[in-house]
């Protein structure tokens, strides 16, 4: 059975192919996501890369912020539950999973056997999230993907104590005018995130194995930031953009699977 | 017809100016009541209608003059209501002492909306001990001289029958609340309207109408996500859209302007003013309501444990100190008796529900997958 797993951020759009609940066919991903041409885009490109065709697909669910908008798939389901379910999917020993995306950061925690036990979303605020180092990346002229190898040249990370994006925004030009090197200033700006991030995990209960998810999980300073506040390891790995997508995919396997089984 | 009775708690939920106006065109006096709770017995015994002022779901702007944005947003809604004329008309407002932002309602009111006397009903913190209930009793006083001042005469023996009144309406709401947890057809909006018409008829008019509702009641629905919700205010149309879009029933409610209103009965003794003071006394398991063993937690766990709740949804309205508090109490109790509970935080200016929608939609894949 083939199932396609679309998950439409605020920022980007992730589509994955899966065949049987068990094996990634393919996968893409645009930036764009809800209320832009990334959806069509991430799809298009999804095709160009298989001889699998959309009339082959068996099931398509959506998920993410734009999931409500989107018309082309059978159902739709939130982000945390495939972000849970894709995430065990990669690793199937985790526990906990932080994703911290464009817009917004969750935590899921799940028991021994994979079910999600319990969640907790930071609520409409961008300090702790992907928009938060968008904000600074954009003060200090500096693409987001820079802002990682230039946290790793701090020598002394400064202390972005504001915890609202705004006011971190006049905290970090007052620290540039200050004379603070931009790697001291990329580091504090990181470990701000990790800092917001990190009481959010404390709250929903952080077991390992932790794994982290979302565009942000790229950056490597907010993850050793992060590890390091929560005194534990935090796994990562290539495909945790598409988590959500993979989740998507698998859900719609298990409704398919589930169809079968009461027929 | 179930529908019809229905209708007409919708009618009078979403419309509390009309139904106001009607009392008023009858020659009745309105006393408005703010949350949590006041002595509607005694307002009602002195002539006066007593009508619900838990504000609404709106911008605010002029409140903010008196107000700072971090505050809660349903007593900021009071008075923005209160300064634009929409309880015009409306002969005073009883706003209780029982937390600290109701306390600044209080002395705002008296500056911002000088067409509509304030009444204050200070409630002592030690409500059960015998200086504590007389404490609450010579509260109850001062709100009888200013109804008094008024136009309204104070007369024990018709206290005496407003409080029959008012306990056999909390008794018809108690068995509503127990009807309800057996029929998932009833959607948490229509639930919602029963409970939120209260507010805006007399207790005699709405017990009649809860009574027709019980007596035409049907046959059970099919079964649904059974939850029990927890909160200050759960009327947000959004929010109880989003229970019912994804199949929750609510069971129960824990809920300050649901069924925390109707637990508990004025006892019948000699001086009904007493009697008065001792409900006060006897009621409990509500945040704003201080008990220093806060058993208003191990409640919410038996409550979902007797009525078969898969979960528990806590309705936090932002900056409510007393709910915040009490949260972490819950949520760990919830947690020993492995009962799932999500949170949501909502308030009088959202507009947007789509972080409710997604938290929800979460929730009932947790408890169904």
């Amino acid at each position: 059975m083939i199932t396609l797993g679309i998950d439409i951020g605020s920022t980007t759009s992730k589509c994955v192919l899966m065949k049987d609940g068990s094996e990634i066919l393919t996968y893409s991903l645009r930036i764009g996501g809800l209320g832009t041409e990334g959806p069509e885009e991430a799809l298009e490109e999804l095709w160009n890369k298989t001889e699998y065709t959309p009339d082959q697909v068996d099931r398509t669910i959506v998920t993410g912020y734009g999931r409500n908008k989107y018309e082309g798939a059978d159902g739709e389901v939130s982000e945390l539950t495939c972000h849970a379910l894709g995430g065990r999917f990669v690793f199937p020993e985790m526990r906990t999973l932080i994703d911290i995306g464009g817009q917004d950061a969750k935590i899921i925690s799940l028991s021994d056997s994979g079910r999600m036990s319990n969640f907790v979303m930071n609520d409409k605020c961008a300090a702790g999230t992907g928009r938060f180092l968008d904000v600074m990346a954009n003060i200090l002229r500096m693409d987001i993907d820079e802002l990682d190898e230039c946290a790793a040249k701090s020598e002394n990370p400064a202390s972005i104590s504001s915890t609202c994006t705004v006011f971190a925004e006049s905290e970090v030009i007052s620290q540039l005018a200050n004379g603070v090197s931009r790697p001291d200033l990329v580091a504090g700006i990181c470990e701000s995130v990790a800092s917001r991030v990190s009481a959010l995990a404390r709250r929903a209960g952080v077991v390992p194995q932790v794994c982290m998810s979302g565009g942000v999980a790229k950056n490597n300073a907010v993850r050793n930031a992060l590890a390091k506040s929560l005194e534990t390891e935090i796994d990562t790995d290539p495909m945790a953009q598409y988590f959500g997508a993979i989740g998507a995919a698998l859900y719609g396997y298990r409704q398919l699977q589930k169809n079968k089984d009461n027929k | 017809m179930v529908q019809d009775v229905m209708k007409k708690f919708h009618e009078a939920a979403v419309s509390p100016r009309a139904q106001m106006d009607k009392y008023m065109a009858e020659g009745k006096k309105i006393v408005l009541t703010a949350p949590v709770y006041t002595p509607e017995e005694l307002i009602h015994s002195m002539g006066f209608v007593p009508m619900g002022a838990w504000g609404a779901d709106m911008e605010l702007n002029r409140s903010k003059e008196y107000f700072p944005a971090f505050l809660c947003s349903i007593v900021q809604s009071i008075l923005e209501l209160g300064i634009k004329g929409a309880y015009k008309g409306a002969s005073a407002i009883v706003i209780p002492s029982l937390c600290d932002t109701l306390k600044t309602l209080g002395e705002n009111w008296k500056y911002a909306v000088d067409d509509i006397k304030f009444i204050p009903m200070t409630y002592p913190q030690n409500r059960k001990p015998d200086y504590g209930i007389a404490f609450t009793k010579a509260g109850y006083e001062r709100v009888i001289r200013d109804l008094e001042a008024l136009g309204g005469k104070y007369d024990p023996a018709a206290l005496a029958e407003s409080i029959k009144v008012y306990n056999r309406h909390n008794a018809v709401m108690r068995q509503l609340d127990e009807t309800l947890a057996a029929h998932p057809e009833i959607t948490a909006a229509e639930r919602s309207d029963i409970f939120k018409s209260a507010y805006f008829m007399t207790k005699e008019e709405h017990t009649a109408l809860v009574e027709e509702f019980l007596s035409e009641l049907g046959e059970a629905g099919e079964e649904k996500i059974g939850i029990v919700v927890s909160g200050i205010l759960t009327d947000a149309p959004q929010l109880n859209e989003i229970f019912d879009e994804f199949g929750m029933h609510i069971v129960a409610d824990d809920v300050a302007a649901q069924s925390r209103q109707y637990r508990t009965d004025a006892p019948e003794m000699d001086d009904p003013l007493q009697a008065l003071a001792v409900k006060f006394a006897n009621m409990d398991n509500c945040s704003v309501l201080y008990n220093v063993k806060k058993p208003r937690v191990q409640w919410i766990v038996d409550t979902a444990k007797a009525r078969n709740a898969k979960g528990v949804v806590v309705v936090m309205t932002k900056f409510c100190d007393p709910e915040e508090f009490d949260y972490v109490m819950i949520k760990k109790a919830c947690e020993k008796a492995d009962l799932p509970l999500a949170l949501v935080e909502v308030d009088r200016q959202m507009v947007h529900f789509e972080q409710v929608r997604t938290n929800l939609e979460t929730f009932r894949d947790m408890l169904t997958m």
